[in-house]
């Protein structure tokens, strides 16, 4: 052990660009904040600076590449951004829209005034902390953080400008999704996006979170956060669609919170991002409760996909199911590692988990951790990995009918994407959604 | 007027001879059974013609209208027209088979001619009406979690669609209760007609009773023993396979 | 869950042979019992430099074994405790106060009648002799840090077959072992490899000829007698080219108050087409750590099959590996646990894949019953541009009572689209209607039980010596007398 790392490092490694400085300034931008976030905010940036960078030999980090995250070189815009990208990333119609560039709401559109007048709130965060408060305080990023990445989640809270505050009151069923898009501006652009959604008894929503950069040659870095709440019988499906740019580092902190009967169906798209960690927690909180993740990933060049997955059961009856699908081609890398937990009580707990990984390059490489943690019997609880490239049989079997090699690769690796679009019951989203994967899988 | 020949085909499975030595033509209109004992060579001998991987072909030729297609990957050889129904077709998860079979279909148009998608189709539904198959199906994954007549069905389907002009069915009858025995032949006899040459693969009598054959061989070491009309089939099924045997090892001693 | 038809291949006449005159080693309450014995050689208390100068003196060894030793003492002090992913029962080994070697001298007897009379006791009552006499092609039974009879039948050794413990094959067979030894487990392997690597004493060291098939398997018995005692084993196994042996160990010790350490390193290295079987039924008493490392090398074509059995112990850490170092070769670990109360079982396997179209294959079976905990840990590798590589690993585990506990944590590593590899893991309880259907036909629920934990391992049991699988089930059904309430 070499005497510099014997001693505390100094300061500035510990915090990167993130100084006190650039803390103070943040805070001095942001409008009259309520006195109990503002002191979380504080809170929140000692844990930060105070925390270490993870390491090599951290359980939670196992197989990451340590040695590219780093905090430096990043700035936080301070200029409202004056143009994002025109297309239509998900082209289905929308209940309501929000736009963020670099932390800042950009544009807006409101929802119907039928749902507003039911009470739907789909709102900024910095206005829903001055007009939803109690909600805010109750479910804003108030999950413990469980992948030994609180340096991380402690950032995002310390330098959450603004995102997406979405409510909907009890028994009101929204069909269209609503959509919340955050983009990253300008080089070497540090963002935070949030969405907090919290959805009443008997309701349902689909919310569609989308992440982008306008030039996909930016070194960004993200780090995100979103917090799920599905109330008693609530049905809630996010969709996840990431997409920054090739040179951005990734950081985003999922947490589901699940009570009872109530189901949330969450689908995260990895496309973008040098290197990017996605943290995944769902919490059961109660009989009848049932979350369902997937994950679709197309890795290629030198990315690097760092998915953790947390399934805890904390209450009897309730229902997992985690599906988990990299695709590799190239030199790209993945890692996921995934626990069941059921908890003591948690009897006739019924948990699945898989991850099948596509080996698609001879320089690809795939890492899977799949992992349970059981303290009560009478459970039902499996779990599967599998790496492989497509499977020799099959493709026999389309080229016997005509279909060149190539292009029966192509057919059974959309196959292979397709079992996780299968499961959503949104056809035109699940046509959306196949239309993005292809494309990136084809670049 | 299509043709399949084998000439003096001989097929390996890594250093093991399965095949060794076999002669048969195939022409369009006709369909030929080749029967025998199971480990005979049968399926080596259709699953090499289709150009599987793990099948070396050691010696001999298979011309299709007089071209070699040896040196053609399985792919190539099926869109000359040959068709392979697998005894057991593989699962495609994911991949509907009105997707599967859209993507087979365009193989076949030239380079850079787009599928007509509603004459498409309009041809899917039809051939699937005239096999009796539900619209429904389309919808499904290839084969996935399919019962064995439907798997089968399925098989035929395609076949319908990619319009061969010479069909391997390979123990087509394998697996099938006597319902779905009646479907599947009835598909086959309905495809059935002057440009459509078969080799039928089986182990029994029984489907020979919905597919009356015009030739019948008997396979047994990897080689054709015996040739005839569909009444050798007759005579087999009443004889038994012991009786092929011991001719087979008479006529070489 | 298997049919009820399946389990009646173990309810043979032996069972009762078994019962009336059991191979012990496998039953916990036999191996209950210790005999004061008097220690001409005694390393004190605490480990230093001294206490390692003390066993390597005694053992008249060469300079460059002590200086081995010296050196894996200073790495097991400066690595610290694995507790950032092990159980922090670890910290509850308080290495001053064990005792590190312990014999009464260091030369093995070659027959019964040569070895001390309470000694000799210990060995019968624990069947040793008898069991020799009978399917074994060579016994070494060792009694705290020495092996105290050593022995390998005549028609063997005339195969040039050696059979000795690691103090004799490091001074007479330096040649032979010297190229092997600390090579397949390096001594910074972990911290206990280290320890190991600094106070080993006894264990065997086996070589066996090219071509040479050993018919019967070779024993060897490891007898904890003292309190306060660590056991350091040390065990080399080398089949040349071709060759064949398996390999068995048992184990026991007395129930103290307070702790006892075991930790082992094993090495197997199996040469171009050799084929190596390494079984191992663990049945410490519940106070003893047992921190143990085991690897095999499998050269071209070889073949490594560990049968990992552990049903003793308050902790156990042991995770048989094989590295498939030559094309072809092949690897298998199956392990079967049994956790009860105040036990964890962490065990698992790694299969390190090194080249061409090497395939590996994992079988781990979990029962914990009570507050019993069992862990499975796994690492498959399969690094850099290989080509025709399979693993297939399947972990199931079984819990008896509402506060069981079982884990699983696999790492799998896959590069490049040339390879396959399968993992699968399930949990479950016994199905109750299997239960009630056995009940119904008049057993008791006890009855049932047993009978559905020895279905659930039924197919691994029978890969275990006839001997060893009559006793397992034994155990099994004296293990699940109390789980039912």
């Amino acid at each position: 052990m070499s005497a510099s790392t014997l001693s505390a490092p100094p300061a500035s490694t510990l915090t990167g660009a993130f100084t006190p400085e650039v803390f103070a300034a943040h805070l001095a931008r942001l409008p009259d904040l309520p006195a109990w976030w503002l002191e979380r905010k504080r809170a929140a940036y000692e844990r930060f600076a105070a925390l270490p960078l993870p390491t090599r030999t951290d359980e939670a980090w196992r197989f990451s590449n340590i040695s590219t995250l780093t905090l430096d070189g990043f700035t936080v815009p301070t200029a409202d951004a004056t143009a994002v990208p025109h297309h239509a990333p998900i082209g289905i119609p929308k209940a309501a829209k929000l736009v963020f560039a670099n932390g800042r709401l950009f544009s807006r559109e409101p929802l119907s005034s039928d749902l507003a007048q039911r009470g739907v709130i789909v709102t900024t965060l910095q206005e829903a902390l001055t007009q939803h408060g109690d909600l805010v305080r109750e479910h804003l990023l108030a999950q413990p953080s469980r992948f030994d990445s609180a340096k991380f989640t402690a950032l995002h809270e310390a330098f959450l400008s603004d995102g997406a505050f979405i409510h909907v009151p009890r028994g009101v069923e929204i069909d269209d999704p609503i959509g919340v898009f955050s983009y990253a501006l300008g080089p070497d652009a540090a963002v935070f996006p949030h969405t907090l959604v919290v959805a009443g008894e008997n309701t349902r929503v689909t919310v569609i979170d989308y992440f982008g950069s306008t030039d996909d040659t930016e070194a960004q870095f993200a780090i995100g956060a979103n917090d799920l709440y599905a109330g008693h019988g609530a049905q809630v499906t996010y969709i996840g669609k990431q997409d920054w740019s090739h040179r951005a580092l990734s950081f985003q902190a999922n947490s589901t919170v699940v009570r009872r009967d109530a189901r949330v169906q969450s689908l995260n798209l990895h496309l973008g991002a040098r290197q990017a960690r996605h943290e995944s927690l769902s919490q059961l909180q109660a009989p009848g409760a049932f979350s369902e993740m997937l994950a679709l990933t197309v890795a290629r060049d030198d990315q690097e996909f760092d998915q953790r997955t947390l399934q805890i059961h904390q209450a009897p009856n309730t229902k997992s199911d985690l599906l988990y699908k990299n695709a590799l081609l190239e030199r790209a890398r993945t890692i996921f590692s995934g626990l069941i937990i059921v908890d003591p009580d948690a009897q006739k707990t019924d948990a699945y988990q898989s991850n099948r990984n596509l080996m698609l390059s001879d320089d690809a490489e795939a890492n899977s951790l799949p992992g349970l943690e059981i303290q009560a019997n009478d459970v039902r609880c499996t779990h599967g990995a599998t790496s492989s490239r497509i499977d020799p049989e099959q493709e026999f079997y389309l080229q016997s009918r005509g279909i060149a090699k190539a292009a029966a690769d192509e057919l059974l690796t959309f196959g292979f994407f397709e079992e996780v679009l299968n499961r959503l019951t949104n056809d035109d989203l699940h046509d959306a959604l196949r239309t993005l994967i292809q494309t990136k899988f084809k670049k | 007027m299509s043709s399949l020949v084998i000439q003096d085909l001989h097929i390996a499975i890594g250093e093991k001879e399965i095949v060794k030595g076999l002669t048969l033509t195939v022409n369009s209109g006709e369909v030929h059974a080749v029967m025998g004992p199971n480990g005979t060579g049968k399926s080596t001998l259709a699953k090499a013609i289709a150009g599987h991987p793990d099948y070396t072909i050691t010696s001999g030729d298979v011309l299709l209208d007089g071209q070699s297609i040896l040196a053609q990957e399985a792919d190539e050889r099926a869109r000359a027209g040959l068709f392979l129904a697998f005894q057991y077709p593989s699962e495609i998860p994911g991949v509907s088979i009105a997707n599967f079979l859209r993507a087979a279909v365009q193989a076949r148009l030239p380079e850079g001619e787009e599928i007509d998608a509603s004459g498409y189709y309009k041809r899917l539904y039809a051939k699937m009406d005239l096999l009796k198959i539900d619209r429904k199906f389309t919808s499904r994954s290839v084969n996935e979690g399919f019962s064995g007549g439907e798997k089968k069905r399925c098989e035929i389907l395609q076949m319908a669609m990619l319009e061969p002009k010479l069909a391997l069915m390979d123990e087509t009858d394998s697996g099938l209760d006597i319902d779905a025995l009646r479907v599947v032949a009835d598909g086959v006899n309905t495809l059935r007609g002057p440009g459509l040459g078969v080799l039928l693969i089986t182990h029994y009598q029984r489907l020979l009773d919905y597919i009356v054959p015009d030739f019948v061989h008997v396979m047994y070491d990897g080689r054709i023993v015996k040739s005839g009309d569909k009444s050798l089939a007759l005579e087999l099924e009443a004889k038994g396979y012991d009786w092929v045997k011991k001719e087979f090892a008479l006529a070489n001693a | 869950m298997k049919p009820l038809t399946d389990l009646e291949t173990i309810a043979t006449p032996e069972v009762d042979e078994a019962m009336a005159n059991p191979v012990i080693g496998i039953d916990q309450t036999a191996g209950n019992f210790k005999y004061d014995v008097k220690y001409e050689f005694d390393a004190g208390t605490g480990l230093n430099e001294n206490t390692v100068r003390y066993i390597s003196g005694v053992k008249k060894e060469a300079p460059w074994i002590l200086d081995f030793r010296l050196k894996a003492l200073q790495t097991f002090l400066a690595k610290p405790m694995p507790t950032h992913w092990a159980t922090r029962d670890l910290e509850n080994i308080n290495f001053d106060k064990i005792r590190y070697y312990l014999s009464s001298g260091q030369k093995p007897k070659r027959t019964w009648d040569e070895v001390p009379e309470d000694i000799k006791r210990t060995f019968e009552r624990l069947g040793i002799p008898e069991q020799e006499r009978k399917y074994l092609a060579g016994v070494e039974a060792q009694f705290d840090s020495e092996a105290a009879y050593s022995n390998i039948k005549d028609i063997v050794a005339k195969q040039g077959v050696i059979f000795v413990n690691s103090t004799e094959g490091l001074r007479e067979h330096p040649e032979i072992f010297r190229k092997f030894f600390g090579k397949v487990i390096p001594t910074g392997d972990n911290k206990f490899s280290a320890l190991n690597s600094a106070v080993f004493s006894g264990g065997s060291f086996i070589y066996v000829p090219p071509g040479v098939k050993v018919a019967q398997p070779l024993q060897a018995y490891f007898r904890i007698n003292a309190e306060n005692f660590g056991q350091f084993e040390r065990t080399l196994i080398i089949a040349d080219e071709g060759a064949e042996v398996m390999y068995m160990e048992g184990c026991t010790a007395p129930k103290f108050s307070t702790s006892t350490l075991h930790s082992a390193v094993v090495e197997l290295v199996a040469l171009k087409g050799a084929k190596i079987q390494y079984i191992t039924v663990q049945n410490w008493a519940n106070n003893v750590f047992n921190l143990v490392t085991k690897r095999g090398v499998a050269h071209e074509e070889a073949e490594i099959k560990w049968i990992d059995c552990n049903i003793g112990s308050r902790l156990t850490m042991k995770y048989p590996g094989v590295v498939l170092k030559g094309r072809k070769a092949r690897g298998e670990v199956i392990s079967i646990a049994l956790a009860n109360d105040g036990q964890h079982q962490d065990t698992g396997a790694k299969m390190i894949h090194a080249a061409d179209e090497t395939t590996s294959n994992i079988v781990a079976k979990s029962i914990s019953v009570g507050q019993g905990r069992s862990s499975y840990r796994g690492v498959v590798h399969i690094p850099k541009r290989l080509k025709g590589c399979k693993n297939n690993t399947e972990c199931d585990a079984l819990l008896i009572n509402t506060n069981s506990r079982t884990d699983t944590y696999p790492a799998i590593t896959v590069r490049g689209d040339r390879n396959y590899v399968q993992h699968e893991a399930s949990v479950s309880k016994v199905n109750e209607e299997m239960i009630f259907y056995m009940q119904q036909r008049g057993l008791t629920e006890g009855q049932a039980m047993s009978l559905a934990v020895n279905g659930f391992i039924n197919d691994l049991a029978r890969q275990f010596p006839m001997e060893y699988s009559v006793e397992l089930k034994r155990l099994i059904d004296l293990e699940m007398e109390g789980s039912v309430g």
